[in-house]
């Protein structure tokens, strides 16, 4: 049943945020400003799917950018464009829809999903976190947050595929809320959310991690991996993102002494609980009897392991202890970390990658970098961000609001652009045609073989540096003659590319997911009522999945294509439903749609 | 042929489809040429990198087994040492060349130990990248050169595999450059360089591009045949489509990928043995095998794609045990020992022991020290060599003592070096028909060990 919001909550982001448009003058677009949040709230607090959310345009509609301009959008800031994401951008502009969804209270919780299994009676496995992530996909109001959380994913990467991991269903979905939850507050508070998430103790084994004793030396895989690939990165960097050079070399941002000295500070950390007993630190499963929720608590401190000699790391020190204080120690390095000069131009750069081109210039960096250090982004008057270092509403909205972002003609540069990493593909096709699922649950699982599936899964990279790095360069390719970067291409090769094609061949026509029929099943109504004039069909997926860029040659092959399908008028149904099939799995195997400029 | 299209949008997407059609059996054209000016020598040849994603725990590889060794190893690590007496079964030696030491390998690693016995597997020790010879206080000092970013996973994966010692972002690796020196001898260029573990540097060439091949074989693309969604004629359309050319860089890419994928899976349909081929069976649950199983019957159809001369890639992962590694450890090992030994009897099989080399590499060895339950990023590593050539039962290199406070102990025992991974490359670049005097086109640096104590081992001769 619908719950019912308190109105409150209809006011709290009642920030009047608009851009100036020659079509309105100001006070007719605040009026429909306020509406559209009211009736995004509405669909926030509303149905139990996306289908519920029956907004409806009241009053005059008044477009603040293009249907085309509003898509484009929808591929960088979200899991996809359709026809509703479209009007709500079109109604509030950027800053207004960012406003919007900066304002929705998650509603869905991967981790109350799971535990809603568990209380009826089902044992939950790997892939019920693939289901709750796709139906948040499809259904979720909070676009946005779904898109940077699915980034976030892959800086500060767990994987199901570790053997220490998989097993921790909640303890995984917990992570994926925990991501969401951070991706609109501060990068300090998810620095420390991710250090402490037992399953991030788990993957990079500092949960368990002890002081030194004898030969015995404390785990250095965490004290690593959070410079190397959470925050700062191994060069220094200008805040442009470019290296700094000390002549021809770049400087390294750390020494392994350094990894060696935090190494000590991620010791005395273990499951979260009533007490601090040592049998609680190492896991033990009777005595004392762990604590229920403890793969979805913050690991706590442990005094008694953790390591009380100096720590020397980044040009700190933290003294010696007395008495042995760990999250003091935790305290103090991760505001080290924070306070690199390297962590905005480092961040703000793979979130760019991650949303809209893998090569920015490094003015874009720059501008980014600002909003990170600063707190505060302003677009014409408009402003986010609550000016505290890493603040993420300006982060994000520098990335999605630059104009190099927005800049339609970059869409037409040889290397603008990047390419749509496979689960972002399906997820483009699931928004673009209102993918519904039979069971509610969205039940999709295990897409990782490339053979015959989409070679990627969420919340399953082979390792801690995820599918692909950000800086990949297919060797030998245009792409290296040009010197540009292209990560997604490390799982671009002879056979993911057929794996592609046959699993969206299949899943255009038939769905995807268990059960037959299948469980999750594109509506193509609206496009099954176009299928009669092939132009305006592929006006149509054009907008939804290439935003207005398809180029000549491909929309010319897919008239071909639709066109050489005959309907008969005594049984139109078929040849109608093969017109659509065609055009779409034509575009979403386009390089068009593949490669999102 | 197309009912509304305007003459003037006819003739420019003719002129853009034959610029398309011209440029985009990219790989077929290689072909092409590649048959032309082939002089394919007998005698075929291959090896196989069977690289351990993650930095293999090298101590708990092979272990010391005489008394006051083993105690040495068990004192630097006592929570994660392996207990003697499990090692009976797998110690070898007493090895000449170490001064009669004797050593034991995982007891898991039980066909490695048979193979070790007949003279068809052999060890180098303490290997690892380098740039020149080089001391401890030399590194200490940092009075030479050394490689980048030692001791993180994706710089030293990339350092390794590629021809000089460079970190992630490398675009030539040794396997690739080995093929591109080998590829004339191959009627098909495009099978030169074989991936059936994703793309990696190692298989970089300058001229060869690395083959991507599935576990599952020949692998089509069902759009571009038949009948599409009820139509005869969309097929070829799309076959268009994901083939084409384009003015970006990315979509362009994606083209020549597609189009390479389509003219392998044609040759290879018709060429590729079923699994059932053989008759070893392929270990079930075991990814490492089905790659090896992929890699075997590429080499079986060997005459029909006119492959002489190969480098095959093929890939294990989760060996960044800094945790529980006794027992993940184990099972890691057990699946590299099952899947080489299936494979070692596939070739047996084919009767090409002698034709084909498998060699381990990882992104480093592991420290010495125990962090609790498992063992923290190191340098140097020991690894296998496998082959009916390889000079077997024996080790090349000096087997370091087991110990902190060494020659070879930078910090918590981790191990400097004493061979370098260009002499360790540079024996199986001679090995495959590569003249010395191009060696060095290869691997740059090889010529700086020339004095250590020479720039080839003798494991392949």
């Amino acid at each position: 049943m619908h719950t019912i919001c308190s109105p409150h909550e209809e006011h709290s982001s009642g920030r009047n945020s608009y851009d100036k448009h020659p079509l309105a003058d100001r006070h007719t677009i605040r009026s429909l400003l306020l509406a559209g949040i009211a009736a995004v709230l509405l669909a926030a607090c509303g149905g139990e799917t996306s289908q519920e959310n029956t907004e409806e345009d009241t009053g005059p509609f008044v477009a603040l950018t293009t249907e085309a301009e509003a898509s484009r959008f929808l591929a960088q800031a979200g899991m996809g464009a359709s026809d509703e994401g479209i009007r709500q951008v079109q109604r509030a502009n950027y800053t207004g829809w960012l406003d919007q969804q900066f304002a929705i209270t998650p509603r869905y919780s991967h981790r109350t999903y799971i535990d809603a299994l568990i209380a009826s009676g089902q044992n939950p496995n790997q892939s019920h976190v693939m289901h709750t992530f796709w139906k948040q996909v499809a259904v979720a109001p909070d676009q946005l947050r779904q898109k940077v959380a699915f980034a976030l994913s892959q800086i500060f990467v767990i994987s199901q595929l570790d053997s220490a991991v998989g097993g921790y269903e909640r303890g995984v979905a917990s992570y994926l809320d925990m991501l969401g939850r951070e991706a609109f507050g501060n990068y300090r508070s998810l620095l420390e959310a991710v250090s402490r998430h037992p399953m991030m103790g788990l993957y990079l084994s500092h949960l368990r991690n002890q002081k030194a004793s004898g030969n015995r030396v404390p785990d250095q895989n965490f004290a690593r991996e959070v410079m190397q690939l959470m925050s700062i990165g191994l060069y220094e960097l200008n805040p442009d993102g470019t290296l700094v050079m000390a002549g021809k070399a770049p400087v390294e941002t750390y020494s392994n002494e350094d990894i060696v000295g935090l190494s000590h500070v991620f010791t005395g950390f273990s499951w979260a609980g009533p007490d601090r007993q040592n049998g609680r630190f190492y896991g033990s499963s009777s005595n004392p009897p762990p604590d229920p929720n403890r793969e979805v608590l913050p690991m706590q401190g442990y005094p008694q392991f953790h390591s009380t000699e100096e720590k020397r790391f980044l040009g700190t020190v933290i003294p010696a202890q007395g008495t042995p204080d760990p999250d003091g120690s935790l305290r103090i390095a991760l505001d080290t970390i924070f306070n690199h000069p390297n962590v905005g131009p480092f961040i703000g750069r793979q979130l760019i990658q991650r949303m809209v081109t893998s090569n920015p210039s490094p003015g874009y960096v720059g501008r980014v970098t600002q909003a990170f250090n600063s707190g505060s982004y302003s677009h014409g008057n408009w402003r986010t961000g609550n000016g505290q270092r890493g603040d993420m509403r300006a982060v994000i909205a520098a990335v999605l609001l630059d104009s190099e972002a927005r800049d339609i003609a970059m869409a037409s540069a040889p290397g603008f652009g990047k390419v749509r990493e496979p689960v972002l593909r399906l997820a483009a096709w699931m928004r673009a045609f209102d993918a519904t699922s039979k069971s509610t649950n969205y039940l999709l699982g295990n897409t990782d073989s490339p053979s015959n599936a989409l070679g990627q899964s969420p919340m399953r990279s082979p390792s801690v540096f995820n599918f692909y790095r950000p800086g990949y360069v297919p060797p030998n390719t245009g792409i290296a003659a040009a010197n540009l970067v292209a990560p997604e291409f490390q799982i671009i090769h002879e056979t993911s590319v057929v794996g592609y094609s046959n699993f969206m061949r299949d899943a255009v026509r038939y769905g995807v997911g268990s059960n037959s029929p299948r469980d999750i099943q594109a509506d193509y109504s609206k496009e099954l009522a176009l299928a009669d004039e092939p132009d305006a069909l592929i006006d149509r997926i054009d907008l939804l999945l290439t935003y207005g860029t398809m180029s000549t040659a491909t929309r010319d092959l897919i008239r071909d294509a639709v066109e050489s399908i005959s309907i008969n008028p005594l049984n139109p149904s078929a040849g109608r439903q093969n017109r659509v099939y065609v055009a779409t799995f034509f575009t979403v195997s386009s390089p068009d749609f593949i490669v999102q400029k | 042929m197309v009912s509304k299209a305007s003459r003037r949008e006819f003739l420019k997407r003719a002129s853009a489809l034959s610029f398309a059609a011209a440029g985009a059996p990219f790989a077929l054209n290689l072909a092409t040429i590649g048959a032309a000016s082939a002089q394919v020598v007998s005698g075929y040849r291959a090896v196989v990198c069977v690289f351990l994603y993650g930095g293999n725990d090298h101590t708990n590889t092979i272990i010391p087994y005489d008394s006051t060794d083993y105690a040495e190893y068990l004192n630097a690590r006592p929570e994660i040492a392996i207990p003697r007496n499990d090692l009976t079964a797998t110690s070898i030696g007493p090895v000449a060349s170490q001064g009669g030491r004797s050593f034991a390998f995982h007891p898991t690693l039980s066909a490695f130990k048979a193979l070790y016995d007949a003279g068809n597997l052999a060890v180098v020790p303490n290997v690892g990248p380098l740039v020149v010879p080089t001391t401890k206080s030399q590194y200490e000092n940092r009075s030479v050169p050394l490689p980048p970013k030692l001791f993180s996973h994706n710089d030293q994966q990339s350092v390794w595999q590629a021809n000089t010692p460079i970190g992630e972002g490398a675009r030539l690796g040794w396997g690739g450059r080995m093929g591109d020196l080998l590829a004339s001898q191959n009627g098909l260029p495009i099978f030169t360089a074989v991936s059936a573990a994703g793309n990696a540097v190692f298989l970089s060439g300058q001229q060869v591009l690395q083959y991507q091949m599935s576990t599952s074989g020949a692998l089509s693309i069902a759009g571009i045949s038949g009948n599409l969604y009820g139509s005869s004629s969309a097929s070829s359309l799309y076959r268009q489509l994901i083939t084409g050319n384009s003015t970006h860089l990315f979509e362009d890419e994606l083209g020549q990928v597609t189009s390479r994928s389509i003219a392998a899976n044609s040759l290879l349909a018709s060429s590729l043995p079923p699994a059932s081929q053989f008759v070893v069976p392929v270990p079930s649950g075991n990814g490492l095998a089905s790659q090896l199983n992929i890699v075997a019957r590429m080499i079986f159809a060997r005459s029909s794609l006119s492959t002489n001369r190969q480098v095959f890639f093929v890939s294990l992962g989760g060996f960044d045990n800094h945790d529980f590694l006794l027992d993940r450890h184990g099972a890691q090992l057990q699946q590299l020992n099952d899947a080489v030994n299936a494979f070692y009897g596939w070739l047996g099989e084919m009767q090409l022991q002698n034709n084909v080399t498998l060699f381990t590499a990882s992104d480093f060895g592991r420290t010495l020290t125990s962090n609790g339950d498992g063992s923290d990023h190191g340098w140097g590593s020991h690894h296998f060599v496998i082959g009916g050539a390889v000079q077997g039962g024996e080790m090349y290199g000096t087997f370091p003592q087991v110990a902190f406070g060494t020659n070879e102990d930078i910090r918590q025992g981790n191990l400097l070096p004493t061979t370098s991974v260009d002499q360790y490359a540079a024996t199986f670049a001679r090995w495959l028909g590569v003249p010395d005097s191009s060696v060095p086109d290869i691997l740059p640096n090889i010529v700086n060990f020339d004095a250590w104590p020479s720039r080839y081992l003798d494991f392949l001769v």
